[in-house]
């Protein structure tokens, strides 16, 4: 009710885009994988902007379906008025866990490091349960990890552990530090050591700072108040970092997280300095590039390539730089797969409960790579690759690796 | 991130202007706040309706109509474009739905009139080949074919009201059950859409039909949901198996017919290296001795530059976000001139819904090259040049002029834009 003739005393231009910026023009209903997947979900906008005007504080507004939104960001990416439609719905599940108490799998699942160390630790045994059938069904019926869904091997050299005995490159250029993640570091140390080799062999020394998991586990899993804490302790340690040097990350997600989500989202202050000295590794190469600063002495890589283009990518708002790179590659036949989410969206395909409808989202595009028939399928997301190895039975890269073998890092 | 041109927008005149450029041989890069105006705007290509927003009478001609427009108001979109952008940009577009496979029908020589989703006769250019049966020239009966639990399109409200606008021949309107959309479920165009995909759907609402439209020579209108990604393969199919003519009928959104169209020439660019930068709405222009150096685009975390040689702002009006509007003032994203509302009454809205609204004439005052002037006439920059919505003075509702302005006027820009 309108108590009060409202008299505008000032000529401010709204600039953060609000629920009341959304026109309910439906477009964010149109890419919503989930909702093209299942009737069950109604879809970012009576989900996100619509509901938000029925929740509070107190009370989560929690509604059948909720817990479906996988996180992929795609509304936000589609939504002309720039409405934080996958935020409403984030906090809103978070909301929802925070009444209800989390089950111990998304406790589990939020922890990628505490998983990572365990599991990085105890590699051979890890290794063998994570694929031995019965151990499976039994992770599915006690932890309701889907018993199909294959599980990242963990390995026994860290990222961490090998950088500390890389020799440092003399004479650099400049210095850029690496924010690996836990993929990096417990699961794809060979990225890591492709970026370090692809950097130092474009004059710049990598700087490897303390870091935490991102926190996007955590969001994902409903526990913005861990990742919260995941990212101060990272704000904390990368503040200083960025006084002097950029932040390159590998991960899509991590750093979107960095870039984006610590202020946005968790309202980390002093987050927006260390965001905006955040790049994707390829952005960032494509940046040297532009600077005429990247090596092109490429050798020729005779290869038939699909690249995916992960959601988190298209939320960055880069455009595709890895695809651009490439390009510069001699003998590189690259061709996009437009065929939308994988489905997996982290952790979310992994779930006993969530599992067919992921594969279910990735259907097409796992059509398009087995109908496209390449060597090898490209995406800068660790786990959209994971999502395609499975789908499709074909092998998948980072982008990166290809630049990495095109300086002779086979 | 660097390029000859960069064309800002998503609607038909950025993609005009685009596939102006991509035409030329220079490299462009699409910048794109969200997928919005083409989307919700446009289902047809309208390029002259009505000679006036009151006019009772459609135009059959528009060629010679907009030709008229012209030589009255110099300052009209239209005129600033110029009859040869007219031409060409129609032309440059017919050629490019075909390339990319998508069948439409038209010429600049006559005007279809169509039905729209309320039952009004509605005279448009260009339109989807699945559209075109319904031309109200034609003098059979029309059974309009609505969906139970379907919210956007009323068959009974549409037919009666087509029925006394259009008196040539009986309409009249059937409901039929959608498989699997029972009363419990709420859905939408697209979902229909994705389950028209399906044959055996498909087949199940055309079994239906043959049944219920019985009168000899009738042709079926239905809301615009058969089919998304093999429009033309899932109508042909339905239309044999009804056994009638069947044409499709625009809803407002999600409008599955506009989102074919978009989602076609996205990827039709795509394909041929043309790259999309989602998700960064461009917020300011650093503009030196004249000439912009760089577009900034709001990205995650910082600010993405885009340098081009030239730009096109082929925003379309306030929904792609080419403007805001304060209490008392409208800004632009790039230049963050306030831009003249002055030339506009106070009031931002005429009281009758259907009249001209002042919100819509506002925008960049231009050069006779389509470049943002200051109020002096000279150009904010030199070598950025203006398309679609953010013109001054450009407002397509009332004479149905939306499709053709857009694309004459991103055309234009475009060839600007390279000359520069």
């Amino acid at each position: 009710m309108i108590t009060e003739e409202f008299e505008p005393t000032t000529d401010t231009v709204e600039e953060e885009a609000s629920v009341e910026a959304c026109t309910k023009c439906t477009a964010c209903n149109t890419v919503c994988p989930v909702a093209r997947s299942t009737d069950i979900f109604r879809g970012p906008k009576a989900l996100g902007p619509d509901l938000e005007r029925f929740r509070s504080p107190q009370e989560a507004a929690v509604t059948p379906g909720l817990d479906l939104c996988s996180g992929c960001k795609l509304c936000e990416v589609t939504c002309p008025s720039q409405v934080s439609i996958q935020e409403y719905i984030r906090r809103a599940q978070n909301q929802g866990a925070r009444e209800k108490g989390r089950s111990l799998r998304d406790w589990v699942l939020g922890r990628t490091r505490l998983l990572g160390k365990l599991g990085s630790m105890t590699a051979p045994l890890a290794n063998f349960g994570n694929s031995n059938p019965l151990f499976r069904v039994l992770m599915e019926r006690f932890v309701g990890i889907h018993r199909r869904r294959p599980l990242p091997k963990y390995q026994w050299l860290t990222f961490e552990r090998w950088f500390k005995r890389h020799p440092r490159p003399v004479k650099p250029r400049r210095k850029v530090a690496y924010f690996y993640g836990c993929w990096v570091n417990y699961n794809d140390r060979r990225l890591g050591e492709r970026a370090v080799a692809v950097l130092e062999r474009n004059g710049i020394e990598v700087i490897v700072p303390r870091q935490q998991c991102c926190g996007i586990p955590a969001v994902v899993n409903s526990n913005m108040d861990l990742a919260r804490r995941y990212g101060q302790e990272n704000v904390r340690h990368l503040t200083p970092i960025v006084e002097e040097m950029d932040i390159v990350a590998s991960s899509t997600s991590c750093g979107l997280m960095l870039k984006h989500d610590y202020g946005h989202l968790l309202d980390i202050p002093g987050s927006e300095r260390v965001g905006a000295k955040t790049y994707d590794i390829m952005e960032y190469l494509w940046m040297l590039h532009e600077a005429g600063e990247l090596d092109l002495n490429f050798e020729t890589v005779p290869m038939r390539l699909l690249y995916h283009a992960p959601c988190h990518l298209k939320s960055h708002g880069i455009g595709y730089p890895a695809m651009r790179l490439l390009k510069l590659i001699p003998g590189v036949k690259l061709e996009e797969v437009d065929e939308g989410c994988c489905g997996i969206s982290g952790t979310f395909g992994v779930k006993v409960e969530k599992y067919d409808l992921s594969m279910k989202i990735g259907s097409r595009l796992f059509e398009a790579v087995k109908a496209a028939g390449s060597d090898q399928v490209l995406a800068d997301c660790e786990t959209c690759r994971m999502q395609v190895e499975h789908g499709t039975g074909a092998t998948s890269a980072h982008p990166l690796e290809i630049l990495a073998r095109a300086y002779g890092h086979g | 991130m660097k390029t000859d041109v960069a064309v800002i927008g998503t609607g038909l005149a950025a993609l005009a202007a685009a596939r102006t450029v991509q035409q030329s041989g220079r490299r462009v890069v699409l910048v794109w706040p969200g997928l919005s105006s083409l989307y919700f705007l446009y289902a047809t290509v309208d390029v002259i309706g009505y000679p006036t927003a009151t006019a009772a009478d459609p135009i059959a001609h528009p060629a010679q109509a907009v030709a008229r427009l012209i030589a009255q108001e110099p300052s009209h979109p239209y005129a600033r474009a110029g009859m040869k952008a007219v031409e060409a940009g129609i032309a440059l577009m017919l050629e490019w739905f075909k390339e990319a496979g998508l069948a439409w029908e038209g010429t600049l020589d006559r005007n279809f009139l169509l039905p729209t989703a309320t039952g009004t006769p509605k005279p448009c250019c260009l339109a989807p080949a699945s559209m075109t049966a319904g031309d109200l020239s034609r003098p059979d009966p029309i059974v309009l074919c609505g969906f139970t639990g379907y919210q956007d399109f009323a068959p009974e409200f549409a037919a009666a009201n087509l029925a006394r606008q259009w008196r040539t021949a009986e309409v009249s309107a059937v409901r039929i059950t959608a498989p699997g959309y029972g009363p419990d479920r709420h859905f939408t165009s697209i979902d229909l859409a994705r389950s028209f995909e399906d044959a055996a759907f498909r087949d199940a609402v055309a079994a239906q039909l043959r049944e219920r439209v019985t009168s000899q020579g009738a042709r079926v209108g239905i809301p615009g949901v058969l089919g998304l990604t093999n429009p033309s393969e899932s109508f042909a199919a339905f239309q044999r198996a009804v056994g009638h003519p069947v044409f499709e009928i625009p809803t407002v959104p999600p409008s599955v017919i506009a989102l074919r169209l978009f989602d076609r020439l996205r990827k039709h660019l795509q394909e041929a290296g043309i790259e999309i930068i989602w998700a960064a709405p461009a917020h300011a222009a650093d503009v030196t001795d004249g000439r912009c150096r760089n577009v900034l685009l709001k990205a995650a975390g910082h600010e993405l530059p885009v340098e081009a040689e030239s730009y096109v702002v082929a925003l379309e009006d306030w929904v792609d976000g080419a403007f805001r509007a304060g209490v008392h003032t409208v800004r632009d994203p790039f230049f963050h001139q306030p831009i003249a509302w002055s030339n506009v009454p106070t009031d931002r809205t005429a009281e009758s819904l259907f009249a001209t609204q002042p919100f819509e004439q506002v925008g960049y005052a231009l050069t006779e090259r389509l470049q943002p002037a200051d109020e002096n006439g000279t150009p904010l920059a030199r070598n950025v040049f203006c398309a679609g919505g953010a013109m001054a003075g450009y407002d397509p509702s009332g004479t149905k002029s939306r499709g053709g302005m857009a694309i004459a006027t991103g055309y234009r820009a475009a060839q600007e834009a390279l000359a520069a």
